[in-house]
């Protein structure tokens, strides 16, 4: 049962409504920032409240919600969000991605494809893009405005030529349906690929900035990337999970005691099916590294190429 | 201690928060009410960053956490989000405001004079090591207080010395509501003054304060400074008779900065204003100063509205700070991976 003394959900129904029609916006808009008036949650500001207010703005009590952190469902932020989205909306929740209804995460979207049925919200600690160039939102909004990108593909090419790699980490910027460059939260590169013409809805939600933004299903989502070098996942070729040996899904990489280190899969609940041989859903990356949209992801750039290229022959 | 052992779930939060309640010992009614007596102006400060003015939620707020600031504004705050907006107050005029305190730094005297009030401002910073009595109940000064004393700024005005505002970048003709409408920049200055009036007292002093030490300094002069108690008073939706719901400890601050030129190219002075629920001095004054600051054609990037206001909100501010506790792993690794091989910058060829 849901709590009493707050409304369904705990938000009220005003703060419900001004959610639920700036999410039709941002769906209407992919990729574009939707201004919202951002409720002071009860768990601290930045810790997930612009995910925990999409979360509620949308449950209701026939979903399984499940969240993750880090790709972990039992990290003690998630598993805090966790018992209080049930307390409020009287939902059953699970670790299962298969079974989610509703997925929130922070910093991971699932190994498994998320079919058209499930909603997935990521919690956004940077929601502009443009912030690392051009620290003004205000000015950062005229620059969207105008489509006006050219300082991040300059921002590339300057780390190209200064460092021969794109240093951009997780949070790496993409242009979404062709019109707006959207940061997609702290998710590794890895995760990039799997918001593209995805079955899912994606959402986005930053509590602190007062920002909201969609990834609809089935839209064109591409990284900010050179025709002749293309963007890149983290290189994991030569990783495999400490206990099952699963290779090609994102690992987490374990310090151990002697200076060196282990690896295991990121995506707990993954890991745990995998581990017990569970049946798994189809995933985003096959056993091999192959990613489920062939074509999608173009060979690396070997040094040499990108050397060569960086001194303008051909 | 690993990482691994910042997880756990359920159990490990419920463990962590009973061994803090262990920590800070019972809570019951008379802590509450004996905080609400001890510490008003720390219950000030709270209510003015939490913009619910309720001493006993303050109190109460207080005895839970401890006194952890950070964490008490935010029960507050979240508290006050799941309230109804009923109305709008009828606009504060001076005789609605029951004042106690009322200084101005740039006049000898001023209509009504100066009333110093309730203050430490003279006195010795000495610890007192003696049991203190309380002083007798009634003195001639306090007789003297609970003025309505006029603003100031309407001296200055009615004399022609007051430039005209800046034309506000988003007029309109309702009051936004800060807490019911996200931030824009430029803002509108009603949610300026709204959101300095919930600004963090040590963000807002800081900011204020570097600018009077020079960065962007406006060489301000406090022209008011004044502590009150303030009627609330509502429209009756009804009968539409005004009426009080009851009294509440206000405060406000006018600065005057520079002469620029004014009505019929005579010199004016540009007034920057802050007002807060509760009583906060050096909050108001510095609030004042960066309002006026903010107006300058170019502020100090440190005073750009857009710069104070994002970075003085306490709930955010301190949210964001304190997220940094929680798992990074994956950003942090994604990060080392895009640098792997690639340490030093590549010489100029």
């Amino acid at each position: 049962m849901p709590r009493l003394g707050y409304s369904y959900a705990f938000l009220d129904p005003g703060a419900k409504r001004e959610l639920r029609r700036s999410l039709l916006k941002a769906v209407a808009l992919p990729g574009y920032q939707v201004a919202y008036a951002s409720r002071e949650m009860p768990i601290a500001r930045g810790w997930g409240t612009g995910g925990l207010q999409v979360t509620l703005a949308l449950v209701g009590p026939e979903d399984v919600v499940k969240v993750m952190d880090q790709g972990d469902d039992a990290s003690v932020n998630a598993a805090n969000l966790r018992r209080f989205i049930a307390r409020m909306a009287g939902v059953k929740t699970s670790t299962d991605t298969a079974q989610a209804t509703l997925i929130q995460s922070r910093h991971r979207i699932p190994e498994e494809i998320l079919g058209p049925e499930q909603i997935l919200v990521l919690q956004v600690p940077y929601p502009e893009p443009l912030a690392r160039l051009e620290p003004s939102f205000a000015k950062a909004r005229e620059l969207h405005a105008d489509a006006e990108y050219g300082l991040v593909w300059l921002s590339l090419y300057e780390d190209l030529v200064r460092y021969r790699t794109a240093t951009h980490g997780a949070d790496y910027p993409v242009l979404v349906n062709g019109r707006y460059l959207m940061a997609p939260s702290p998710i590794p590169r890895w995760d990039n690929p799997k918001l593209h013409r995805a079955q899912h809805l994606t959402l986005f939600s930053a509590g602190r900035e007062k920002r909201l933004y969609a990834v609809p299903p089935f839209t064109e989502v591409r990284p900010v990337e050179f025709e002749d070098v293309p963007f890149e996942v983290e290189d994991q070729r030569g990783w495999a999970d400490w206990q099952t040996g699963v290779r090609h899904k994102f690992m987490t990489e374990l310090p151990l005691p002697d200076g060196g280190s282990r690896h295991e899969l990121s995506d707990r609940d993954y890991a745990r099916k995998r581990a017990a041989h569970l049946p798994t859903q189809p995933t985003y990356f096959d056993e091999e590294g192959g990613f489920y949209q062939p074509g999608y992801l173009a060979p690396r750039t070997p040094p040499e190429r990108l050397e060569r290229l960086l001194q303008g022959e051909p | 201690m690993a990482y691994v052992a910042a997880r756990g779930g359920e159990e490990a939060i419920q463990q962590a928060e009973a061994l803090y309640r262990r920590l800070l010992g019972p809570l019951d009614a008379g802590l509450v009410r004996r905080l609400e007596q001890a510490l008003p102006y720390l219950l000030d400060r709270l209510m003015g960053e939490g913009s619910l003015y309720a001493p006993e939620l303050a109190a109460l707020a207080l005895a839970q956490t401890g006194g952890d600031l950070y964490e008490a504004v935010l029960l507050l705050r979240a508290y006050r989000t799941t309230l109804p907006r009923l109305g709008y107050a009828e606009p504060l005029e001076p005789e609605a405001l029951l004042t106690v305190r009322r200084i101005s730094a740039a006049f000898k005297d001023i209509p009504g004079g100066q009333v110093l009030g309730p203050t430490l401002d003279y006195s010795h910073r000495l610890l007192h090591f003696e049991p203190q009595e309380a002083p007798p109940a009634r003195t001639g000064a306090e007789a003297q207080a609970s003025l309505h004393l006029p603003f100031v700024a309407d001296w200055h005005r009615q004399n022609g010395l007051l430039a005209p505002r800046p034309p506000d970048p988003t007029p309109g003709p309702e009051i936004p509501d800060l807490t019911r409408e996200p931030l824009l920049f430029p803002a509108p200055r009603a949610q300026r003054l709204q959101a300095l009036s919930r600004a963090d007292t040590g963000g807002v002093l800081a900011l204020g304060y570097a600018n009077m030490r020079g960065y962007g300094a406006i060489h301000p002069t406090v022209n008011e400074v004044r502590l009150a108690y303030a009627e609330v008073r509502l429209r009756h939706p009804v009968t539409g008779a005004v009426f009080s719901a009851g009294r509440v400890r206000y405060s406000q601050a006018e600065v005057l900065t520079k002469f620029r030129p004014g009505p019929g190219g005579k010199p004016a002075l540009e007034l920057g204003f802050a007002a807060t629920l509760g009583w906060n001095e050096v909050k108001l004054i510095a609030a004042a100063m960066l309002d006026a600051a903010m107006d300058q054609g170019e502020p100090h990037p440190a005073h750009t509205e857009e710069f104070v206001l994002s970075h003085t909100e306490p709930v955010e501010a301190g949210g964001f700070c304190i997220h940094y506790k929680l798992p990074h792993y994956v950003t942090f690794l994604s990060n080392l991976l895009a640098h792997q091989g690639q340490p030093e910058e590549v010489e100029d060829a």
